[in-house]
């Protein structure tokens, strides 16, 4: 098929351009960035070396990008009003007489009016749902076969569920604690250091568990070791608004103030805190790609922030609240308020969202968590009475790719992908903001101390410059070699005084430090003449 | 040294093969003769008549002289050497041939010359011209070919070992003879086939020839000589410019990829067989032998014809196969139906297993129990009968008469197991006479535990009654079955039977009236309508029992029955806990009663309906749907434990409602009943407008499902305040807390200076500065921050030491620009982020070798210089046919050496 398009024998010549130039975009994507600027650089043999490797990315791009534009079994679809038809008034109803059987059978509600507003998680793949219920109730169901797994009831408060790695294991925020369990309801952990937590997140690449305590504590742990990787206190109080970036796994937390922090495990300072609203921050979001942050503020506003580009103002101001927000897969937001589910879309591809579809649920239930499920084009609602689930077309990735994520996963697929995963389990210090940075050289630090010997160096390299210089020949009887050795000598001294006295400044400090480490630990003075002597200083 | 000399010249004069001497002594001789004359003087005569002008006069002078010398030189040296009696007479003798032999050549040179001088001959001219040429050319060679040993003398050559002297003269001059000519070395070959050619090729020679010029000196030809083998060897290496420069500019690097590593197959490697030690060697001429050979081809051959069978053999053949497959087929049945045998214990245990499940079974279930009591009855009808088990049968006989004592263990337990059985169903026969209250242990026992479950005389009595008519109902029906065959079938029998049973029903019927008035008794005193109905079941007593709970509600009560069942059903662990669980719930349910409330209406309207109909039939329906109302689903796909789950929760929920503040119930109810009525059919509707209603009546307790704290309601009512203030001082606090702020300059009024000076002119100017200079600094690093121009944001600059070690220190050897590296490593190269097809371009080592493989040196090939780079691979394969061709011609590795040091 390619070579006869290559031929252009079938195509017209419009159509080949337009292809070409969709390619071409693709390859660009798949170049990762520009490519290496080989003018200046003097070395041949680099030159070379770096041109086949370009040569090489570039085949590499093309035949990623035609194994892309060919080879995908499906492709990604959205709703197209016609005429004066919007989208927006497009009903669950009418949808579901337009589609497939299979599609169809995920519209649905499931009331469980008794254990309150429910909060829902997906696995990776989007397989799995795990459902918990306010009031204690934990479910974990598969999505396929429409089957419960397993459903336990603790008998106290749940506010989060999250998946570990993969659907054999959950993680419950309860009243107390935070607990681990398996696909089975057997609890396997209590995270007791984690205290009472609001909200959980798990970093997949990462291997951790991070969770926001009442007392707005951030703690990640590692759930391969079991260790506490780090354990901060924010200090901006009380906060149940957290999710992590799936693109960087840097944590970001929603505060009452306004503003939005986001973490490392490896730094005990935010990494970057921005203000983003005037009221309370109430809801937060990130783009599959990170590059796309949505927040929600309590003086109703929602607002796009670029988060590669950093600036004080957002790319776009939404009105409204949202109690929820989540973005899909193919970029679509997500946000809720009440029983109001509205669905916006990038239309334009320029991070303009607008208005897309709009879902009512019965009044007076009250919405807890919109999520989009993997792979599909399915909005999971976790309300007050149970959960319902209804079609958003275009919200999911048409095409999974088995090495991610894979929906169809056998028990055998499952665990080769556990171990595969946990030996590219990432260490904890390469979440950063911009991850790939990882590889490149060192950044500059700004102010360094100096080692000893860079000092010594210094030192000597000012008396050599000193000392190259010829003295000046002075009337008669001031240019007796012996004052001339003199006068050199001198000369050489000031050159490294004021080395000298930095040094003796440093070693001062020092010792002032070591003093008063000894003082603490001074004994009495009536039992001090019992003490050992120290060795002459 | 004498010796020496003379040797060396005894040598050459011998060896007619080496020329070169002689002649070299010949242009000595020419050199040297004339008067010794200073170099000065020489050359400078050289330089008046120089080599150009000519032989002939040249030779005039040297006739001359040579005479002269020739007189004076040629006694002493004789002398010298006869007298020294020092030679080996033998080698004299030796020598003398040859000398004889140059003496005739010398003097007929000689000759010639005189005779030249004299009259100049006419018909020897040209050959005399040839013969001076052939001089002059033998003098060229000389010195062309000794060029590369004198250098530092200009014109003179030196044969000898000793330079001439008076002392040390030359052996021609010795000898009185002229210098040797190519002519005269060419005369003895007068005659010789091939010396016409000889002296043709010889006179060509000559008359090319052109004077001889002065060797260069030895440093310079050594250059020249250095220049022309560098000239040589850089051809010689240029050639291999291009295929180094291909294989420096190749990513890739293959080395003998193609080689053929150890044999294929077995066949291969035995046919490279070589018998090496004695026994292998042995082995081989035995199996190599011809005549084995050929007889083993002859034999394979004639066992080819041999193979034929005939039909009849063939037909034999299958037969016996047949045979024995039937044989073994039998005896593996056999074996089969053998193993299949269990021992006496197993049949007995598996029965007494089967007995103790049919009775269990019978307690559960009435039709089992119902079925149990036929077959029971129908063995006991049997063993009546028959009288198998009385003791007379054959063997028991047998045993009897031989004496039980004599017997051994087995079978005496046999034989009594055989009359206690006997025992058994004969006893249960004429117990079954005595009355119905216990037919069987197993009835018995499951009366038992209902009695003690249900907890309620009442209860018990009713229960009794119940069994007692099943009982007599079931005999009822047996005994309609008559036997067809056997002893019973005999008339008299028959006729027996008949009587009997009559007498029984009539027995039974009396007894059915009586348990009639009985249980119409007890169900007056309980005041239900329980009667009217009797279930073979337990269920029923359970009903009865609950009947004494407080009765709150009809669903109470269907909810402890769904309990109980589960007590005596499958052990449920949710419903062991489940009454502490409702507490629990209810505790937790406090806070919204109404959320109860709003469940509440609907289960008060379905019960006041349900109390019109039967109690049976509100059973049923529950059983049948134990989700009430409140929790009819809209899932099309809830599997049947969902729906279970939700009747517990619903029970749950049901267990609260006493609790509830009756009032608002009703007030619910009303509020509820019209709607109710009217969307009865659609479940999802009805549930959300029930819902609804009750929401929004009260909407604050749906909106929050945990009241914030007094601190949290107050930060937010005020939050919205001043943030944009308190992130600027967060931020100066960071700003601060990285770069503090520079003091303010104080003095210390009289410190340093005159307090009234201080007061006039303030603070020191140096102080000033240094405050300045410090506040200029801190801006400057912050400006330098990354979030320096925006307001909104903080970015932190800390630095994580953790993750230092993700960066590479300094930029990497051949890189010198921090760019072109960061952009070199933005592509990831691994398989999950590349295509299969690039995969391994890209991450193919520099140098491809196979492990084991001697690397051959490389050889040359042409190849096109300005070939494109991008045929790496092309190359690469085109080297590997290369080495293929070489790997077949064998070993040539050190050829391909030999012709690198050319």
């Amino acid at each position: 098929m390619g070579v006869k398009q290559d031929d252009g024998s079938i195509m017209p010549t419009s159509e080949q351009e337009k292809i070409s130039d969709e390619l071409d975009i693709r390859v660009k994507k798949f170049l990762r960035g520009e490519k290496t600027n080989l003018e200046g650089l003097q070395d041949k043999k680099l030159k070379g070396q770096l041109a086949v490797r370009e040569e090489l990315f570039g085949k590499s791009a093309q035949a990623a990008a035609k194994a892309e534009k060919w080879l995908l079994p499906s492709e990604g679809g959205y709703l197209e009003a016609e005429g004066i038809e919007k989208t927006w008034r497009i009903k669950q109803e009418s949808i579901a007489r337009e589609v497939d059987i299979l599609s169809a059978r995920s519209q649905y509600d499931i009331v469980l009016p008794d254990l309150g507003p429910y909060t829902l998680d997906f696995t990776s793949s989007g397989r799995y749902m795990a459902a918990g219920g306010r009031k204690g109730h934990l479910a974990i169901l598969d999505m396929k076969n429409m089957s419960l797994v397993k459903e336990i009831q603790v008998r106290e408060t749940v506010r989060d569920v999250v998946f570990l790695h993969n659907e054999l294991f959950f993680a419950a925020a309860q009243k107390k604690y935070p607990y681990i369990y398996n696909r089975d309801g057997t609890e396997l952990h209590c995270l007791k250091e984690h205290g009472a937590v609001l909200r959980l997140q798990f970093l997949k690449n990462h291997f951790l568990l991070a969770s926001i305590n009442k007392s707005g504590q951030l703690r990640y742990q590692d759930v391969t070791m079991g260790g506490m990787v780090a354990n901060y206190r924010t200090g901006l109080g009380r906060t149940d608004v957290m999710q992590v970036n799936p693109y960087n796994g840097v944590v970001a937390l929603g505060h009452s103030l306004g503003t939005v922090s986001m973490w490392k495990p490896t730094s005990s300072t935010a990494l970057l805190k921005r203000l983003c609203h005037k009221g309370p921050i109430t809801a937060m979001a990130f783009h599959p790609n990170g590059h796309l942050m949505a927040t929600a503020g309590k003086e109703k506003k929602i607002m796009l922030w670029d988060l590669r580009n950093l600036k004080d103002e957002p790319l776009q101001t939404l009105p409204g609240n949202a109690d929820t927000l989540d973005f899909s897969q193919k970029g679509l937001l997500a946000r809720s308020t009440s029983s109001f589910v509205q669905i916006l879309r990038d239309s334009s591809g320029t991070q303009n969202y607008n208005n897309y579809m709009t879902h009512k649920i019965i009044k007076g239930y009250q919405v807890e968590k919109v999520l989009f499920r993997p792979y599909e084009d399915v909005l999971g609602i976790g309300h007050s009475m149970g959960w319902s689930s209804i079609l958003i077309p275009g919200s999911g990735e048409p095409n999974f790719d088995s090495w991610v994520a894979n929906p169809f996963e056998t028990s055998k697929q499952r665990r080769e992908r556990e171990v595969h995963s946990l030996l590219d389990k990432l260490p904890p210090e390469t979440i950063m903001l911009n991850p790939t940075k990882i590889g490149t050289v060192k950044p500059q630090r700004r102010k360094e101390k100096k080692t000893k010997e860079e000092k010594e160096a210094d030192m000597e390299a000012a008396v050599e410059a000193v000392k190259g210089i010829e003295p000046k020949k002075k009337t008669k009887g001031r240019n007796k070699p012996s004052k001339r050795t003199k006068k050199k000598q001198e000369i050489v001294a000031n050159a490294k005084r004021p080395f000298l006295e930095q040094q003796k400044k440093e070693e001062e400090q020092v010792a002032r430090k070591k003093q008063k480490v000894i003082e603490q630990v001074e004994l009495p003075t009536s039992l001090q003449r019992f003490s050992r002597k120290k060795s002459a200083t | 040294m004498a010796e020496t000399k003379r040797k060396s010249r005894g040598e050459a004069k011998g060896k007619r093969g080496k020329p070169s001497k002689k002649q070299k002594k010949g242009t000595d001789t020419r050199e040297r003769k004339g008067p010794r004359l200073p170099n000065a003087l020489r050359k400078e005569l050289e330089r008046l008549n120089p080599v150009d002008e000519g032989f002939g006069s040249d030779e005039d002078q040297e006739e001359v002289y040579g005479r002269d010398l020739y007189e004076y030189e040629e006694e002493l040296p004789e002398e010298e050497s006869k007298k020294n009696r020092r030679y080996d007479p033998v080698e004299n003798l030796e020598y003398q041939m040859p000398e004889e032999f140059e003496d005739e050549n010398v003097s007929s040179d000689d000759d010639n010359d005189t005779r030249n001088a004299g009259e100049d001959g006419v018909e020897d001219e040209d050959e005399d011209e040839e013969d001076d040429d052939g001089r002059q050319r033998t003098t060229r060679i000389t010195s062309e070919a000794f060029e590369g040993k004198k250098k530092k003398k200009n014109n003179v050559v030196i044969s000898e070992a000793y330079p001439e002297s008076e002392y040390n003269p030359t052996r021609d001059m010795l000898e009185g003879e002229g210098p040797v000519s190519i002519g005269d070395l060419l005369d003895p070959l007068h005659g010789v086939s091939g010396y016409s050619k000889l002296r043709k090729r010889i006179h060509h020679l000559e008359k090319k020839s052109v004077p001889t010029p002065a060797p260069l000196p030895k440093a310079d030809q050594e250059k020249l000589e250095r220049k022309a083998a560098y000239e040589k060897s850089k051809e010689e290496l240029q050639k291999w410019e291009p295929i180094i420069k291909r294989n420096r500019e190749a990513p890739t690097i293959y080395f003998d990829d193609d080689m053929d590593l150890g044999f294929s197959t077995v066949g291969a490697i035995a046919s490279e067989f070589e018998p090496r030690t004695e026994f292998e060697k042995k082995i081989a001429s035995l199996v190599y032998d011809d005549q084995v050979m050929e007889a083993h081809q002859k034999d394979g051959s004639r066992l080819l014809e041999l193979n034929k069978v005939s039909a009849e053999d063939e037909k034999d053949r299958h037969n016996r196969m047949a045979k024995m497959r039937s044989l073994l087929f039998r005896h593996e049945m056999k074996s089969k139906h053998i193993k299949k045998i269990k021992s006496k214990t197993y049949h007995r245990l598996l029965k007494k297993d089967r007995l103790k499940a049919s009775s269990t079974q019978s307690q559960m279930d009435p039709e089992a129990a119902k079925e149990l009591a036929m077959k029971q009855e129908y063995e006991r009808a049997k063993e009546r009968m028959t009288l198998r088990h009385k003791g007379s049968s054959k063997w028991t006989k047998r045993i009897k008469e031989r004496g039980i004592d004599v017997q051994d263990e087995g079978t005496r337990t046999a034989i009594a197991e055989q009359q206690h059985l006997h025992a058994l169903l004969t006893r249960k026969m004429n117990s079954m006479k005595d009355g119905s209250s216990s037919s069987s242990d197993d009835s018995s026992d499951e009366d038992d535990v209902d009695v003690y479950s249900a907890g309620s005389d009442q209860a018990r009595a009713s229960k009794l009654l119940e069994k007692a008519k099943e009982k007599t109902l079931n005999l009822l029906d047996e005994d309609d079955e008559v036997p067809n065959s056997g002893v019973l079938s005999l008339p008299f029998m028959v006729r027996g039977l008949r009587k009997r049973n009559e007498a029984a029903a009539e027995e039974a019927k009396l007894a059915l009236h009586e348990y009639e008035s009985w249980s119409n008794q007890l169900e007056d005193s309980n005041g239900a309508d329980n009667a009217k109905v009797a279930p073979p079941s337990g269920r029923m007593v359970f009903n009865a029992s609950k009947k004494e709970a407080p009765e709150s509600s009809n669903k109470t009560k269907s909810d402890n029955k769904i309990r109980s069942d589960n007590y005596y059903g499958n052990s449920d662990s949710e419903d062991d806990f489940e009454p502490k669980e409702n507490v629990d719930i209810r505790e937790d349910r406090s806070s919204d009663l109404q959320n109860d409330g709003s469940i509440n209406p609907v289960l008060l309207h379905k019960e006041s309906k349900n109390h019109k109909d039967s109690l049976f039939k509100n059973f049923d329906d529950i059983v049948q749907d134990p989700g009430p109302k409140t929790t009819h689903e809209v899932s099309i796909f809830a599997s049947g434990t969902w729906k279970k789950m939700k009747g517990g929760n619903n029970a749950d929920a049901n267990v609260n409602k006493p609790t509830q503040p009756l009032e608002s119930v009703v007030l619910n109810q009303n509020l509820q009943e019209p709607v109710k009525d009217l969307d009865e059919d659609s479940d999802a509707d009805s549930e959300g407008q029930m819902v609804d209603g009750i929401l929004t009546s009260d909407p604050k307790v749906e909106s929050s499902y945990e009241l914030p704290s007094q601190a949290e309601i107050i930060r937010q009512a005020f939050a919205a305040d001043d943030v944009e203030d308190d992130f600027e001082k967060e931020k100066q606090e960071v700003l601060n807390e990285e770069n503090p702020e520079p003091e303010k300059p104080v003095l210390l009024p009289g410190w340093g200076q005159w307090t009234h000076v201080q007061k006039k002119k303030g603070l020191p100017s140096w102080m000033l500065q240094e405050h300045e200079s410090a506040k200029r600094m801190r801006e400057e690093t912050l400006k330098k921050r990354k979030d320096a121009h925006l307001k909104r944001v903080i970015i932190s600059e800390k630095l994580d030491k953790k993750a230092e070690k993700l960066y590479t220190k300094s930029l990497p050897y051949p890189f010198t620009s921090k760019e072109v590296y960061e952009q070199s490593i933005r592509m990831p190269l691994g398989p999950e982020f590349n295509p299969a097809t690039a995969v391994g371009a890209l991450n193919r080592p520099e140098v491809m070798k196979k492990p084991g493989v001697i690397i051959k040196p490389i050889e040359f090939e042409e190849v096109n210089p300005y070939e494109r780079i991008e045929e790496q691979t092309q190359s690469g394969k085109k080297q590997k046919k290369r080495n293929k061709s070489k790997s077949n011609s064998g070993k040539n590795g050190t050829k391909v050496k030999t012709k690198l040091k050319n």
